[in-house]
């Protein structure tokens, strides 16, 4: 009964993750999005040129965002959060301590360095 | 089995659940990224937990029910916390799927990701091969318990995925925890350093692949009892070499100056080099573990041994009288495997109040219906079983379906793998 429980489950396991896999792949997204964003779409190599403490952009939930100014106000050690600079970080803004993402309010407050949308790699 | 003995190895369990799910609560979360933090600590939990469980302690083995009880939950607590760590990935995909699907595969995608995603996929891939593995019941002992250890190894990346989530306080905790288990469990046990010094005094063959060995310590023994098993190890001789490997056997008597007996049969790679064991081979002993036939009430019983089976019950006959009215039967494949048959006969004839009926039953098992008592002769016994898997469930079976309560039938399995 065990080792068909632990089949049945890995298999069923890796059936979700290639669904989420393809969903990712096939999606398309709203342009109604775009079109209200009306954004600047910023290119992965461009986020990853703002990798400084001084200059410090990073990709959350799809957006950029200059957090620069913000950096030396940020309550946990530098160490932690410096080298998501220039990347996309959005699994660790949603797992800082014991694996909370950030409280509302700091989402509020990231909308305000906000400064456009991470474009597809070439 | 004592109220405490039976409560303890759940309690000790949910201890080890609730206790960092408590620590780590989620609070003002969405509910799957809540269920998805609950899963990963309650998984983690239960792989401690299962770590603890593999000890060889005799005095935790004695609190907590047994070896095979703790193998038993090793096993489920070790398959439960996989099937939460399992989910555990999905739930946090599902919190972000809500905000956006393609988010999902972002946040499981091992591509373009981070350390802690990448170390968290590793850890998981570890479980998966580890219990690929233990499911793997034909390979050779020594490669299967080798590829299981990458269970231990899957746990402890685990870990070290919490580590680079930041999480310090409790991932430090939790891989100490680890590390304190697995370097015990291969030190103690795996490396012998929890056994104790025996030498081989005499052999003698008990039937066709079969030998009672007579083990003597070397240094202060150990107070064993009859009924009761031991793991052995069996190392160098003058023209022998043993396979080193600690196997589990029960305790076939128990002699003066702290000797005792134990009967091997050959089933494996390993007992099958033992037949040639010979007086003088250097051996470690592990013990004594069990409490079969120690505590039995004072009720009129029925034994039911299938070959090698028997030990027990033959350590119990020659080391005391039984002191109830006691039926015995010993069911073997041939004449050729059966062991101690002379003995048992001649015990039946000196004990008054045992009895004993024998049976040949070939390679299958026999119709139980027509050798095991009626459900009048069975009424207030206690039921005592020691034999192969297949035959301890269909004789327990059976005896639940002739008006046997289940807290009436003790059986002993020695399936530890």
């Amino acid at each position: 009964m065990t080792r068909k429980l632990f089949i049945y489950s890995t298999l069923v396991f890796w059936i979700v993750v290639t669904g989420l896999a393809m969903t990712s792949v096939f999606w398309i997204p709203e342009k109604q999005d775009l079109a209200e964003a009306g954004e600047k779409i910023i290119p992965p190599a461009e986020l990853a040129g703002h990798a400084t403490p001084e200059n410090c952009w990073m990709a959350i939930r799809g957006a950029v965002h200059d957090v620069s100014a913000y950096i030396p106000e940020h309550p946990s050690r530098p160490d932690i959060v410096l080298p998501w600079c220039g990347k996309e970080s959005t699994e660790a803004y949603e797992t800082k301590m014991k694996g909370r993402p950030h409280t509302p309010y700091a989402d509020e407050l990231l909308a305000k360095y906000r400064i456009g949308m991470l474009g597809k790699a070439p | 089995m004592h109220p405490w003995r039976l409560l303890s190895i759940p309690l000790l369990v949910g201890l080890f659940v609730a206790l960092p799910v408590y620590w780590a609560y989620p609070d003002d979360l969405s509910s799957w990224r809540a269920v998805g933090i609950v899963l990963g600590w309650a998984g983690s939990g239960l792989l401690l937990a299962s770590l603890l469980l593999m000890l060889r302690e005799v005095r935790l083995a004695s609190w907590l029910g047994g070896i095979e009880r703790m193998t038993g939950w090793h096993h489920w607590t070790g398959l439960a916390g996989y099937l939460l760590l399992l989910l555990h990935p999905l739930a946090l995909a599902a919190a972000a799927w809500i905000e956006s699907p393609p988010l999902a595969w972002q946040l499981l995608s091992p591509v373009a990701q981070n350390w802690p995603v990448w170390v968290g996929w590793a850890a998981l891939l570890f479980l998966m091969g580890g219990l690929c593995t233990t499911f793997a019941s034909r390979l050779r002992y020594p490669l299967w318990r080798w590829l299981h250890s990458l269970l231990g190894m899957g746990v402890l990346v685990g870990f070290v995925h919490v580590l680079l989530l930041g999480i310090d306080a409790g991932a430090v905790f939790a891989i100490l925890a680890a590390l304190l288990m697995l370097v015990w469990r291969l030190i103690r046990v795996d490396a012998g350093a929890a056994a104790k010094p025996y030498v081989v005094r005499g052999v003698r063959r008990v039937a066709e692949a079969m030998v009672e060995i007579t083990l003597a310590p070397l240094v202060r023994g150990m107070p064993a009892e009859a009924g009761q098993f031991v793991l052995v190890a069996f190392f160098r001789g003058p023209r022998y070499r043993g396979c080193g490997e600690y196997h589990p056997f029960t305790i076939s008597a128990i002699d003066k100056d702290q000797q005792f007996r134990i009967g091997v049969k050959a089933l494996g790679d390993c007992t099958r080099r033992m037949q040639a064991l010979e007086p003088g081979v250097e051996a470690r002993v592990q013990g004594p573990f069990g409490n079969f036939l120690l505590e039995r009430p004072a009720k009129p019983q029925l034994w039911v041994a299938g070959g090698i089976g028997i030990t027990p019950f033959l350590a119990c006959l020659r080391n005391a009288r039984v002191e109830h009215a006691t039926r015995l039967l010993y069911l073997y494949r041939s004449e050729a495997d059966a062991a101690f048959r002379d003995e048992l006969e001649t015990l039946a004839a000196t004990h008054t109040g045992f009895s004993l009926e024998v049976r040949a039953t070939g390679d299958a098992i026999p119709d139980l219906a027509l050798i095991l008592p009626g459900a009048d002769e069975l009424a207030g016994h206690e039921c005592y079983l020691c034999g192969p898997p297949g035959l301890l469930d269909a004789v327990g079976h059976l005896l639940q379906l002739r008006g046997v309560p289940a807290a009436q039938i003790h059986f002993e399995r020695f399936d530890f793998r």
